[in-house]
């Protein structure tokens, strides 16, 4: 029998007990030489009942030994010579110790099998004796075989079960011809984690020096997002995630440890990558701005292509450091998605998950509801004042009267009418439904998934419907050649996505900007017996909402193919050769029409784009792994070869010539532009890793890339990393309570091309033109039609990140903590830099600037209690980041990069703020705090420009729970952001309009103003109630007034799950089931604005502005896995 | 590794290199477009009573900030892309005629920003490529002034009859050289005249030169652009083409979407006067419906400028007559041989030419009387006795010299139109016509009539110490400080 002598005893000091025994001569018993040298290096040493009895070593060489530097091992080996014992390593810390006498096995055998939770067979999972080395493996379905030493014939055995990601599973087997089969359950020991790292490696979590999390795909496909992304959200300390209120198939902002670059067209977010190979993220068209127009729509990203159910998890690699192998776009991190792959099994493996949940409007904003729809303190009473004053609530005090006449003509009562945001949209509604099949051999193992997503928004007519198709093969075609390959298909198509930013053909508009005692309802159907749009408001650009939804056209439709293969070669023993190709491809088809009659447009508008876009990587690795003695070694050399192309028409037209017929070629004036751009990045790459004894961890790697959008002379750049780990409590001391310990660092620098081609050399376009050819400068932002300066030395940027980091496990592994702090800076950046149309130029491309981001991040997470029936995990996560602005080009101190309708707020660099800053002005005080009047005009002055405030939170967290009572199961997420603002939009017009409650004083008698003028002379003046609409609107001046404190606390998703008794459905051959109750976004816990503070509409740098866009909205629903 | 990088960071539609004509055609139809529609208010032709789009007749603070609107499309359109073609053209002798056209050029466009902003990025402008110049300094009016006036000299005496010229990519002239000198020696005349408040003997100079030289004065020299009825928005009428789809595009009189109608002051002015050009100018719909014009002198009416919501009677009031001002294929009138004789007659008056005024003043009534022929020969021509009948009731009266100059600016006034932006520049110099400010409520003056437009705000953002040396040096970048040429 064998005992395992696990080090739970108190212990006293080796060195206290030396001074037992007299020197020299004595002998001490080797099993208190043992206990010491489990308790010096917190081992476990397992051996053979009695084993050790009667067996002594010198003690003066025990003293020797403990006063030494040696290892563990070589402690051990010099004490077992002497007594005729051999030992073995068996696991990080543990060792076994026995008699090569009583090593011989006779035919005293096990046979079993190793499952899941779900029942299916693990192939490959490992199956030992306690304590010893005597092991084995399982086979394809999950069986095994194990030949059980003589000396435990007739004894019971313990068997341990192990499988990466799982929990040991240890068994007692007393009868071995019982069938015996062996369940394993995920594993909540984070540190025996394997992780996928760069380039698809999977590696142990404890050999990284640097930060990475995974969330498991599960996490993802049961409270779901459309966009995965959105999915992250709180989940991973330092990846900050803004989802977009953009509809149902909108796009998703992840910015991981702070905005990297100053450029406005670097997005900033992390490489997605799935499989290994990089993929597409663009957004057709471009991202939505703050002042465009009616076709200024978030079309959707590429990571919205993704279905959740294909996922097998998501590892977040948040550094330079992490990502140095993905060379140029890796600097913002990277974002690895593994799909799940078929396993040899027997038969085929059927899942399938099914989601609907509906959503509503996550904040209705308070208006003031004292006075109502009119100007200057009356109300409409006519129709021709009802439509000057549809948008205007300057009217009389709300008496319930009923001469008040509305825009569609009829008389109501003077009420105020608080429903117009429900009245106007609807709720939405999505359902996702996931078939997949799975199955194979050691030859061929696949699976194959089949999704269909639809989605109504809000906005009546917004839909959103996503086909994927995804099919993965993986097998051997000989021992020493494997191959992979993916191929998903995916239709993604749209009808009516929201604009946002400028009130042209923006539904949002009416619903928020209606007079307070106007319904919203009364503008139906938006248009008149001819089909033109109806008056409601007196700016035509104002669109009717209803005439957007009823008589707009918007569509798009984007076909999309990510095929990958590769194949392996064992070249020889350690020394593998894999190819892969890539490609990730789609086309594109958008079109929006402006319709006949649209009061801004009255003979209609078209706009369409017509792209196709491929990212296509072919990439070729040689891997060679060699243990020598203790230290482990593995080399990666590589090249990668990158291309991206886009090809884009754009057409835009104005004026159709038949009415209401939407075709281009009815165009009266119809142009199409060609836009083409391409990218190569060339690299060539190695690693090195060296482990020694699993104590030390030590990764070198070095890159070097060419890029084709940088400067001949100056486009090749060579960047380094290095990180290692180690592990402290295997080698040092600990009490107890701690389980162990590990101390990581990493520096690593990346370099990154130019995120634009064409930026070297300057270039001249024809201008479109019915008379006389003509030509001006090309635009240097492709389709942005604006003049830039191109740079004929653009250089690349060098990105450096240096970071380290500390985990622990604590308390038998129920408590852990993850600490990083890091600082990375990026230089040389490359940026659109927009300067003074004086110059004759709008932008020019500069290496300009130096930018910071240092912070840290925490996790700590535990189980609080774990019983039988109960058991609470509970995580937290916390990040802050600081971003600052150090330098940018000299003699510039500030760059702008954004601006609102109306210039009312900008997005800035400015040197010593945070990147992306939102700038504007300050109502003028002097230094009593007296406000500075103009006394010309009567107004306050406004200050000039003035750092506001930060668009994009510094501290965020995550506190996520789950509880589980024998079948049930709760998870509770909260997540926060801090100490940013939001300018809004929507604040500027309400005020203007008269909506907000800060418009009402001087609604009775009119507003006294008091302050000094410039000169500092007292000035005093009555602002009377028909100059009042004047005096609030002036407010757009001052921007101050409008920017809110843009931090919250969200109860972000609350799943509630049963997971259904296997016995009862075992007829049907269901291997599980489990229902849930699903919700996202359900409450604001906290939050300082009068609208969500995650408002937003683009998912570019510009963030940190609300602007009239579709409301935020919280889901809820039922979601349904089985499994067969 | 970086074979082919050259290539694929290659433009495929665009060129390397410029084809200077088809950058100077843009630079005249850029030139010509950028205008301040808002001055058509501010001059009180037209008014809105919607007071965002009201702001040019209202001076709302509040919209104060599109009034920057000409300042930032400038530089990186027509003034840059004239900088290109003479950057292109300079060096070859041949091509000294295209040099003078875009010196030439690029005078008139510098004089229409300056006059309504003052101090602007002259000496320093358009080198952001060739001289990495990103913040260019903000020069005095005065010095630009002079430097363009020199510029006109230089260029009018340049140009040669045997050289080469831009041929029909110049889509004023069609290359002909003594029509480009005329067009100099004019706008001479014009910022010479634009001196005498500030700098009675430079006017004299200037003026006296120009007269010299030889200034326009036959329609078949009038300084025009011409455009096409239909296809891409450059090659229509700007100002016709801005009009129509902002406002009068239903033409039903009615749903104007900006609520634009032509302004009570203009329209009771030419009933006032029995002016002929009313019927051409203007136009009411007959019961609202499309199209249903109506010219008749009786039915025109103007709109109050003091409205913040819509009349009952909006319907009814007088709209820009789609025949003519609202023509997509109209020209636009660049430099007018009535300008010229009205700047003669003063000049006349003054005593810095031997003409007689009141003939000079007469030629420049009955000029302006044929000009609308050009913009549309069904629906603008007046026939000859109409002009001689109108003529003969509008000689310049005897009087003082300031009753002379009022006669004579007023007539400018509705001449000019709808050319506001020299109309604006013409009545801060002449105090002419009489105009009364509007003091609405929420205006940015204390109900002052403006006089000069606002810097953009991204110039403090971008641009910040050559602003603040601006500021510093001409006064608060408000409506109310006035440019050199104003004090």
């Amino acid at each position: 029998q064998v005992a395992f002598a696990a080090h739970t005893t108190p212990q006293k000091s080796s060195y206290d007990q030396q001074a037992q025994y007299p020197a020299e001569t004595a002998k001490k018993p080797l099993r208190e030489a043992i206990d010491e040298l489990k308790s010096r290096y917190q081992i476990q040493v397992a051996f053979q009942q009695g084993l050790l009895d009667d067996k002594y070593v010198v003690a003066a060489a025990v003293a020797d030994l403990s006063s030494s530097k040696l290892t563990a091992e070589n402690s051990l080996a010099q004490l077992l010579v002497a007594v005729h014992l051999q030992f073995k390593r068996i696991g990080a810390k543990q060792y076994v110790i026995y008699s090569s006498t009583n090593a011989q096995l006779a035919d005293d055998v096990v046979k079993g099998k190793v499952v899941l939770e779900d029942g299916s067979g693990v192939p490959g999972a490992t199956v030992v004796v306690k304590g010893t080395q005597i092991g084995t493996g399982t086979d394809a379905e999950g069986n095994f075989e194990l030949k059980l030493p003589p000396t435990s014939q007739g004894q019971p055995v313990v068997l341990v079960a192990s499988f990466i990601g799982y929990a040991k599973m240890e068994v007692t087997v007393t009868n071995r011809a019982a069938p015996l089969t062996i369940k394993l359950a995920k594993s909540d020991q984070t540190l025996d984690e394997v992780v996928v790292t760069a380039l698809g490696i999977a590696k142990q979590k404890r050999d990284l020096g640097y930060a990475v999390a995974e969330v498991k795909g599960e996490d993802l496909v049961q409270a779901r997002e459309n966009n995965v992304a959105n999915a992250l959200t709180g989940k991973v300390a330092g990846v900050n995630v803004a989802g977009l209120s953009t509809g149902p198939g909108g796009s998703s902002r992840v910015i991981i440890r702070g905005n990297g670059s100053l450029s406005g067209s670097a997005n900033n977010q992390p490489l997605y990558v799935l499989n290994g190979m990089p993929m597409d993220n663009s957004v057709p068209g471009q991202a939505p701005t703050a002042n465009g127009g009616g076709t200024n729509v978030d079309r959707g990203d590429g990571i919205a292509s993704i279905n959740p159910d294909d996922i097998e998890s998501i590892t977040v690699l948040k550094g330079g450091t992490a990502a140095a192998l993905y060379g140029s776009r890796g600097g913002n991190g990277v974002i690895l998605i593994t799909t799940k792959k078929g396993r040899a099994q027997k038969g085929i493996g059927v899942e399938f998950n099914s989601t609907s949940t509906i959503e509503s409007i996550s904040v209705i904003p308070e208006f003031q509801y004292e006075y109502g729809q009119g100007d200057g303190g009356v109300k409409p009473t006519t129709l021709a004042a009802a439509q000057s004053t549809g948008r205007r609530s300057w009217g009389a005090r709300l008496d319930g009267s009923t001469d008040y006449v509305g825009v569609d003509g009829q008389t109501h009562p003077y009420v105020a009418q608080k429903d117009n945001l429900k009245h106007f949209y609807q709720l939405g509604r999505t359902f996702t439904n996931t078939l997949a099949l799975s199955g194979g051999n050691e030859g061929i193992a696949y699976r194959f998934s089949l999704s269909n997503l639809d989605s109504e928004g809000l906005l009546p007519g917004s839909t959103y419907n996503r086909k994927t198709g995804n099919l993965n093969l993986s097998g051997k075609l000989s021992p020493r050649l494997s191959y992979e390959a993916l191929a998903q298909y995916n239709i993604e198509t749209a009808n009516k996505r929201p604009s946002a930013g400028d009130a042209l053909a923006n539904p949002n508009w009416s619903p928020y900007m209606i007079a307070n005692t106007a319904d919203v309802r009364w503008l139906k159907p938006g248009y008149d017996a001819n089909g033109y749009e109806t008056v409601w408001n007196d700016a035509s650009v104002a669109t009717n909402g209803y005439f957007v939804v009823n008589k707009f056209q918007q569509d798009d439709r984007k076909n999309r193919f990510i095929g990958q293969a590769s194949l392996s070669y064992e070249l020889a023993k350690n020394l593998v050769l894999k190819g892969t190709v890539s490609q990730d491809h789609y086309d594109y088809n958008y079109r929006n029409i402006t319709p006949t009659g649209t009061l801004y447009a009255l003979t209609g508008q078209y706009a369409g784009i017509k792209s196709d876009v491929s990212e296509t990587n072919a990439l070729a690795t040689l891997t060679y792994t060699k243990q020598i003695k203790e230290v482990g070694l593995s080399f990666l050399a590589g090249a990668n070869k990158r291309r991206s192309s886009l090809n884009e028409l754009d057409q835009a037209g104005t004026g159709f010539t038949i009415p209401f017929f939407y075709s281009y070629n009815n165009l009266a004036t119809g142009t199409t532009l060609a836009l083409a751009q391409r990218q190569d990045v060339n690299s060539i790459f190695g690693s090195a890793d060296f482990n020694y004894k699993s104590l030390f961890f030590l990764t070198v790697t070095g890159r070097n890339d060419w890029y084709s959008t940088l400067s001949p002379s100056n486009n090749s750049k060579f960047y380094p990393s290095i990180n290692g780990s180690f592990i402290v409590s295997d080698v040092v001391y600990m009490p107890r309570a701690v389980n162990l310990v590990k101390l990581r660092g990493a520096y690593a620098q990346v370099g990154q091309g130019a995120p634009e081609p064409y930026a070297v050399n300057l270039t001249y376009s024809n201008v479109p033109s019915s008379g006389r050819p003509l030509q001006n400068v090309s635009s240097n932002v492709p389709g942005s039609g604006l003049a830039g300066i191109t740079n004929a030395n653009l250089g690349p940027v060098l990105s450096t990140t240096a970071e380290g980091g500390l985990e622990a496990q604590l308390l038998d592994n129920r408590l852990s903590l993850d600490l990083t702090y890091y600082n990375r800076l990026t230089d040389n950046d490359i940026v659109n830099t927009t300067i003074s149309p004086t110059s004759g130029y709008n932008s020019v491309y500069l290496n300009a600037g130096k930018v910071r981001n240092r912070g840290i991040e925490a996790l700590v997470s535990g189980t609080p209690i774990r019983t039988a029936n109960f058991s609470w995990n509970t995580s937290y996560n916390l990040a802050y980041n600081d971003n600052k602005v150090l330098q940018l080009v000299e003699g510039i101190n500030s760059i702008n990069l954004a601006s609102t309708v109306g210039n009312w707020a900008y997005i800035n660099n400015t040197v010593g703020q945070s990147a992306f800053e939102i700038v504007g002005t300050r109502i003028q005080k002097d230094e009593n705090g007296n406000t500075v009047f103009d006394a010309a005009s009567g107004y306050p002055v406004a200050t000039a420009l003035q750092p506001l405030g930060k668009s994009v939170a510094p501290l965020t967290m995550g506190f996520s729970n789950d509880f589980r009572y024998k079948r049930l199961s709760l998870n509770v997420l909260l997540d926060g952001k801090f100490g940013n603002k939001v300018f809004s939009i929507s604040e500027v017009y309400e005020t203007r309009l008269g909506l907000l409650k800060s418009t009402l004083p001087g609604r009775e008698n009119g507003l006294q103003l008091t302050g000094v003028t410039r000169s500092g002379d007292p000035y005093s003046r009555l602002v009377p109630v028909s100059g009042l609409r004047n005096y609030y609107d002036n407010y757009k001046n001052y921007s101050e007034l409008f920017l809110h404190d843009g931090g919250f606390i969200k109860l972000r998703q609350v799943i509630l799950a049963y997971n259904l008794p296997a016995f009862q459905i075992s007829s049907f051959k269901l291997q599980s089931a489990t229902i849930a109750f699903v919700a996202r976004n359900l409450l604001i816990l906290m939050k300082h604005t009068n609208f969500d503070p995650e408002q937003s509409f683009s998912n570019s740098n510009y963030q940190g502005l609300e602007s009239i866009g579709l409301p935020r909205t919280r889901s809820y629903g039922l979601n349904l896995s089985v499994k067969f | 590794c970086t074979k082919d990088f050259e290539e694929i960071n290659t433009n495929p539609n665009a060129v390397g290199t410029i084809t200077p004509e088809y950058v100077f055609t843009k630079a005249q139809y850029d030139g010509v477009a950028n205008m301040l529609y808002l001055l058509l208010g501010t001059m009180q032709y037209t008014t809105s009573f919607n007071d965002v789009a009201g702001f040019g007749s209202k001076y709302i603070a509040s919209q104060v900030n599109s009034s920057s609107a000409a300042f930032s499309t400038a530089y990186p359109n027509a003034l840059n892309e004239i900088n290109l073609v003479i950057n292109a053209v300079r060096d070859d002798p041949a091509k000294v005629n295209m040099l003078a056209a875009a010196r030439i050029w690029r005078v008139y466009c510098y004089s229409r920003l300056t006059d309504v902003y003052g101090d602007v990025p002259y000496f320093q402008a358009n080198q952001g490529y060739t001289d990495a110049q990103y913040t260019p300094a903000y020069d005095p009016q005065k010095d630009i002034y002079a430097d363009m006036l020199k510029e006109l000299d230089e260029a009018a005496t340049s140009l040669d009859p045997a050289k080469p010229t831009f041929g029909a990519a110049d889509l004023l002239y069609n290359g002909n050289t003594a029509q480009w000198k005329k067009f100099a020696y004019s706008l001479m005349l014009r910022l010479g005249m634009r001196l005498t408040k500030v700098d009675i003997a430079a006017a004299q100079t200037w003026a006296t030169k120009a007269l010299a030289g030889g200034v326009i004065t036959e329609d078949a020299d009038i300084a025009k652009v011409n455009y096409l009825a239909s296809g891409q928005i450059i090659n229509q009428n700007p100002l016709a083409y801005n009009l129509l789809i902002n406002d009068y595009i239903a033409a039903n009189g009615s749903t104007n979407q900006e609520g634009g109608k032509y302004q009570k002051v203009f329209i009771d002015y030419l009933k006032q006067t029995r002016d002929p050009r009313l019927g051409i100018i203007s136009v009411v719909y007959t019961g609202g419906t499309p199209n249903q014009t109506d010219t008749a002198f009786a039915k025109q009416q103007g709109m109050p400028a003091n409205l913040s919501a819509k009349p009952a009677n909006f319907a009814q009031l007088s709209e820009p007559n789609p025949k003519t001002v609202l023509l997509l294929n109209s020209p636009r009138l660049v430099f007018t041989a009535a300008e010229s004789y009205f700047l003669q007659t003063e000049a006349a008056l003054r005593g810095w030419s031997g003409g007689a005024a009141p003939t000079l003043y007469s030629n420049g009534v009955r000029a302006a009387l044929r000009q609308w022929a050009i913009i549309s020969p069904t629906d603008g021509a007046l026939s000859a006795q109409r002009i001689t009948g109108y003529v003969n009731n509008n000689q310049l009266v005897a009087g003082s010299f300031d009753d002379k100059m009022k006669q004579i600016y007023t007539q400018f006034w509705v001449s000019i139109f709808p050319d506001a932006q020299e109309a604006f520049a013409s009545y801060r110099r002449t105090g002419d016509p009489t105009l009364t400010p509007n003091n609405y409520p929420g205006n940015a003056t204390g109900g002052q009539f403006p006089r000069r437009f606002l810097y953009p705000v991204s110039e403090q953002n971008l641009n910040t110490a050559a602003y603040n040396a601006a500021i510093a040096r001409q006064g608060p970048n408000t409506l109310l400080t006035r440019v050199y040429w104003d004090k």
